[in-house]
């Protein structure tokens, strides 16, 4: 298409950017080719409708429901929240935060590094926990890489050369869309040229999703059947199969992995929804014996675009990817499942929504126990509707530049396409340093 | 027949949305012979004067060949799948043969536009030039059965 030609007779598209990256997903797509015209987005290429969220106002997945940005900083006066000074939001924020006993940083990995950065450097300040919003999710799969030290591949290592691909619990056409299309099923790679035709993909689910049309082997089991299963497999592959009935699938993923020469199982957010930390123990111990033959590696599919790099600034600062709380009496206190919020008396939400993830219960006994929350996002959310001061932030590699990590944990540069009257994550992050 | 993007040129290609559609998605419906020309509601405006007659001319006097490939952009979550999977590109589009999305300079028989895969050369598509060897590949692998042909 004519997206980028030189101003003809139409004169309407000014300005086009090729090779800008997504922040859709993890997957950091860097072959977006994008036209402008007088500050704004005309179009977009190469994006797919995950991605698309990121660069137009519409909601994920529903391209016809539009989501309404934040305009100006909110506060909450006699119970309704009202546009605000940012001076005026600032202090009432930095009050809030500086008074708490045991204040909660949540959130981080739908933000650049450099803001994580910041908000570690005021969880630091305010003794603080700080809790990644996918915890529960990337624990569990460090824990498992600590305990039986797995095999690791780049993604475009995985698009090259692997031809066996394994999907547990995870179904990528909704997490991060292209991934099967530059990565790991349909690219096709220096060893993989046949692409689809010269791999061979399972898949895991409790549902039968869309992901089982271009499966060879796809495997619905019933919830609480994952850690059977795993363990038949495992006992398969050592030649000494346990006695009693096996969970339907067990003998054919078994072969199906016993084939590989290059092999990867990418899981999703379903692997953890039950018994999270022994379902990837399971996981990474089989990994682990069949990676003493072959290749074999386990790869967390993650959907928020800067997870690897929030866990990435965790482990370069305190050694273990895992959740800090600076408040503990005892010293500094790393802990791999996500808080109970019982204790929490003040939150900070940067790059996340925690009333969407939180358990309906959890919430609303957040709402009970009337916890202020200060929250940074973009767009009105549910947790923008729950807290007290509400800063409206740019968008991270459409309106402020920042630095992400991929999903395996490559960093990547994102600019600036286009001005904006917002500060950035970062910004307001530091403006709070100083203010409480 | 003019193809997409020629169609595309004489849009106001503001992607206003009055229509519903962006100029893309518009051009493509005009091809298929689903919208007219006067359905885009700025080509009425002065500053578009006589486009709407290009459009007409480009279109041609007869009414448009039957769709041999039909999006349903409800469908179309821009995965790119079909992108990758068409027998032209794999041997003409060395970015879509790799995974990637096609460079604008590329000529292809569609691309992920604004999250939705949008036809733009549908005479390149090896289905329509071997007929004897129907490609299917496309609407085969597409997971959610947005890609109908005809």
């Amino acid at each position: 298409m004519c997206l980028f030609k030189p101003t003809g007779v139409q004169g309407k598209v000014e300005v086009g950017q090729q090779s800008v990256i997504c922040t859709g997903c993890g997957c950091l797509c860097d072959d977006l080719d994008v036209a402008m015209a007088g500050g704004q987005l005309l179009e977009v290429s190469n994006v797919c409708l995950w991605g698309l969220s990121r660069f137009f106002p519409y909601k994920r997945f529903h391209p016809k429901k539009e989501r309404r940005r934040i305009l100006e900083p909110l506060g909450r006066l006699n119970g309704r929240l009202q546009g605000i000074s940012y001076g005026a939001a600032l202090e009432h924020a930095a009050e809030i935060l500086g008074k708490a006993r045991r204040p909660l940083i949540y959130g981080l990995t739908n933000t650049g590094s450099w803001a994580q950065e910041a908000a570690l450097q005021l969880a630091r300040n305010l003794k603080a926990r700080l809790e990644p919003a996918d915890l529960a999710f990337k624990a569990p799969y460090y824990h498992s890489v600590r305990k039986h030290g797995l095999y690791w591949a780049p993604l475009e290592v995985i698009r090259d050369e692997a031809d066996t691909v394994l999907f547990w619990g995870a179904n990528p056409l909704h997490s991060c869309p292209r991934h099967l299309v530059r990565y790991s099923v349909f690219a096709r790679g220096r060893f993989t040229e046949r692409g689809v035709e010269d791999r061979q993909v399972a898949a895991v689910d409790l549902y039968r999703t869309e992901v089982a049309k271009f499966c060879h082997l796809f495997v619905q089991v019933d919830p609480g059947q994952e850690l059977h299963l795993l363990k038949g497999i495992r006992e398969h592959l050592q030649g000494s199969p346990g006695p009693g009935p096996a969970v339907k699938g067990t003998r054919r993923l078994a072969g199906f992995l016993s084939k590989a020469e290059f092999g990867v199982i990418f899981f999703g957010r379903g692997a953890v929804y039950n018994q999270g930390l022994a379902v990837l123990d399971e996981l990474g111990s089989l990994a682990a014996h069949l990676g003493e033959k072959q290749p074999f590696v386990l790869f967390p599919l993650a959907s928020d675009f800067n997870s690897g790099g929030l866990y990435h600034l965790l482990f370069n600062e305190l050694g273990v990817p895992e959740a800090p709380d600076f408040g503990h009496e005892g010293g500094l206190l790393t802990s791999a499942a996500p808080g109970d919020f019982d204790e929490v008396d003040a939150i900070l939400v940067v790059g996340a929504d925690l009333f969407w993830f939180l358990p309906e219960d959890q919430g609303r006994a957040l709402q009970d126990r009337q916890v202020p929350v200060v929250s940074l996002s973009p767009f009105a959310n549910r947790t923008t509707s729950c807290s007290q001061v509400v800063f409206p932030v740019a968008l991270v590699g459409l309106e402020a530049a920042e630095v992400a990590y991929r999903m395996d944990g490559l960093p990547m540069v994102l600019k600036k396409l286009l001005p904006t009257a917002w500060p950035s994550d970062r910004e307001i992050l530091l403006d709070l340093m100083k203010a409480v | 027949m003019a193809s997409v993007e020629e169609l595309r040129e004489f849009l106001p290609r503001t992607d206003c949305r009055r229509c519903g559609l962006t100029c893309t998605e518009f051009a493509a419906s005009l091809g298929r012979g689903e919208l007219t020309p006067e359905d885009c509601p700025v080509l009425h405006e002065p500053d578009f004067a006589g486009y709407i007659e290009a459009l007409h001319e480009l279109l041609g006097p007869a009414p448009a060949a039957a769709p041999a490939m039909h999006i349903e952009v409800e469908k179309c979550n821009g995965c790119g799948i079909c992108v990758t999977m068409c027998e032209y590109h794999l041997g003409n589009c060395d970015e879509a043969r790799l995974g990637r999305g096609p460079r604008p300079a590329d000529k292809v028989v569609f691309k992920v536009v604004n999250g939705a895969v949008v036809v733009l050369h549908q005479e390149l598509c090896t289905r329509l030039v071997q007929a004897a060897e129907k490609c299917n590949k496309c609407a085969d692998h597409c997971p959610t059965g947005a890609i109908t042909l005809t």
